[in-house]
């Protein structure tokens, strides 16, 4: 049998979030009164109604088709792993490094093959990167890995 | 102030060199990036927040609203040659214009689309400046009752109006409520959702949740697309000529989308998508021979164009004269302001004139500049469309780290962007409106400072949302929206209308 499951798995997830916030917010914030509302009131709130809406969401997805997802995972990893190569990598590596590396795993997913296009593109964003935020900007960052 | 005393201390700010050179960079990169498929204004405006720093916060709010109306001239162009919308208010374009383009007439539809585009702008400007002073003379007299119940219509609004589904688009504004949240409490001072991090004490930075949102997520989804090709490869100012029949079938249309879009773009919640919808289903309603659309009727193309480029105009007026942003880029705008240290209020167009008034004479001028320099610049924008998207979003990665790394020096916030970049994907996979979580996530936090508020006054009668006349009719809109749009889910369940 056919079931909605971009509704199902959304719902569910979301569901499942508000029943966290409501609990964390239960336990360890005031809730004060409707006159002196603690900084618990408005998450327990908010909480109970994504949990509602997230329910209301999922279960009808569960007696019914939908449209089908179309899940990119190789490229989903490729983006995250190019900005945390970037992010992690910029103290340490320095910028030109970090931009090189990151765009070259940024490129992988792409649909198109070869090495020279991936290359070419990688140094004319480092050059771009340079540019607009060291030149431009002015930003302070360590231009190579340090003790270089 | 009066009207033309403020219109020309406007004037005199927005020609300043250093002024004018930011609302000319918006407008530029704003249609740059609406004729890119692949990355809408919400990305370019989310990518430029942090560059915002560096100028004052009149030169910000002119060029991002230069990005915003920027992107919609330049999705037009996208729409027409390719049917491949740069930007969802453009999308009804296509349905006209695409097929124009296919018959060899892709030059008059361009011109109609930016012409009406600029006559709905001027509309836009001349109700905009009307509603404003009527609108904050009004609003000195709002409580907090009164703002929190005009919020929680704007969004229950944008979550109901045209949707299949709206207890997704709920669903959406309440898990962005919550990350509002986040950080720490501005009546307490207890810290909500930090699990001990110090870099949450300022809760979710805005920067970081906008960029993966729209950044990241987007190009996540659009990696692996494969090429499209435009149908018309080059086109020159000469073919953009429309013809005497074409002038006379886009006057009216043109008039008609722009009132259109000038009302709904300054209600909370509906914005300029709405708009073009509604001009393009009034125009076939209207029409004489409506089989004529959706095979090419210039009509379809100037009303929607014209109504969501006055729409985009007037939905400043809530964000301006209240401080309540209507749609999620009008959210980015406060969200800049914000960053600035500006509240904006009724206030304000007499606190800092030359903020409002600046961004009224910037109006007028991005849209000149738009149509003076697209006309000409036309065959490189058409060229624009021909560039794969795989050159561009590694650039575009890069520069949504920097960009995120800039505000605070943080790697913990490029961190932060990967991991809402992948919560984003996945919630646009499942669609949910990313849009509407970032809408909620900046009304959230004063939605409750101003419940909270309003019953600390009222010493805790709920009633008082019911007893004040302003607040009481927009909790009577909020009723009828609900029964409304549940009475429509309820029509399309039994029909056994597919939904989504």
């Amino acid at each position: 049998m056919r079931r909605d499951w971009a509704d199902i798995f959304g719902g569910f997830a979301l569901a499942s979030i508000g029943v966290a916030a409501t609990g964390w917010a239960w336990v360890h914030y005031d809730l004060g009164s409707l006159r002196q509302m603690g900084p618990g009131a408005f998450p327990v709130a908010l909480g109970l109604m994504l949990t509602a809406f997230g329910l209301i969401v999922a279960v009808p997805g569960l007696r019914r088709a939908g449209a089908a997802m179309s899940f990119e995972p190789w490229a989903a990893l490729a983006v995250l792993a190019a900005i945390l190569v970037f992010g992690l990598g910029l103290r340490p590596l320095g910028l030109v490094l970090a931009s090189f590396a990151g765009v070259l795993v940024a490129s992988l997913p792409a649909p198109h093959r070869g090495w020279a296009w991936r290359l070419c593109l990688a140094a004319i964003v480092t050059v771009l990167t340079l540019l607009v935020f060291r030149a431009g900007l002015n930003m302070s960052l360590p231009l190579w890995p340090r003790g270089l | 102030m009066g009207t033309w005393e403020g219109l020309l201390t406007g004037l005199s700010f927005a020609l300043q060199p250093g002024v004018l050179i930011y609302c000319l960079l918006g407008v530029l990169l704003g249609t740059f990036v609406g004729v890119l498929p692949g990355i809408g204004a919400m990305a370019a405006i989310s990518l430029l927040l942090p560059i915002t720093y560096y100028i004052s916060a009149e030169a910000a709010l002119i060029m991002l609203a230069g990005v915003y109306y920027g992107a919609q001239y330049g999705g037009a162009v996208a729409s027409i040659l390719m049917r491949l919308p740069g930007t969802p208010q453009s999308a009804v374009t296509a349905l006209d214009g695409y097929p124009m383009a296919r018959e060899g007439r892709a030059g008059p539809a361009l011109f109609a689309a930016m012409v009406s585009s600029f006559a709905g702008s001027i509309i836009g400007i001349v109700v905009l400046v009307m509603l404003a002073g009527w609108l904050s003379r009004i609003a000195v007299a709002f409580g907090a009752a009164d703002y929190a119940a005009m919020m929680v219509l704007g969004l229950v609004a944008a979550s109901t109006i045209g949707s299949a589904k709206p207890a997704k688009g709920f669903a959406m504004i309440v898990l962005g409520m919550l990350l509002g949240c986040i950080g720490t409490d501005v009546n307490s001072g207890a810290m909500r959702y930090t699990f001990g991090q110090t870099e949450l004490l300022d809760g979710v930075n805005l920067v970081a949740l906008a960029m993966g949102l729209f950044g990241v997520a987007e190009v996540i989804g659009n990696v692996r697309d494969p090429e499209r090709q435009a149908v018309a490869r080059r086109i020159g100012f000469r073919q953009l000529a429309p013809t005497r029949d074409d002038l006379k079938r886009m006057a009216f249309p043109t008039l008609r989308g722009s009132g259109l879009g000038s009302f709904f773009g300054a209600l909370p919640g509906t914005g300029s998508t709405l708009s073009s919808f509604l001009s393009y289903a009034m125009e076939r309603r209207i029409a004489r021979r409506p089989d004529r659309f959706g095979q090419g009727a210039i009509e379809g193309v100037a009303g929607p164009e014209a109504a969501n480029n006055s729409a985009s105009i007037t939905a400043f007026v809530p964000t301006l004269t209240l401080g309540i942003p209507g749609d999620p880029i009008m959210a980015l705008m406060l969200g800049a302001l914000v960053i600035h240290g500006v509240q904006p209020g009724p206030m304000m167009l007499d606190a800092r004139p030359e903020m409002f008034w600046g961004l009224v004479a910037s109006f007028g001028i991005g849209n000149l500049l738009l149509l003076i320099l697209n006309l000409p610049l036309i065959g490189i924008w058409v060229a624009l469309l021909r560039i794969p998207f795989r050159w561009l979003y590694p650039a575009i990665l890069i520069f949504i780290c920097l960009g995120v790394y800039s505000v605070r020096g943080l790697t913990y916030d490029i961190v932060s962007v990967a991991v809402i970049g992948l919560a984003g994907y996945l919630l646009a996979l499942a669609r949910f409106s990313p849009a509407l979580l970032l809408l909620g996530f900046v009304l959230g936090p004063l939605i409750e400072t101003n419940v909270r508020r309003a019953l600390l006054i009222s010493r805790g009668d709920p009633m008082v949302f019911i007893e004040r006349p302003i607040s009481a009719a927009f909790v009577v809109a909020i009723a009828c929206l609900l029964v409304l749009s549940a009475v429509q889910v309820v029509q399309r369940r039994r029909k056994g209308v597919p939904v989504d």
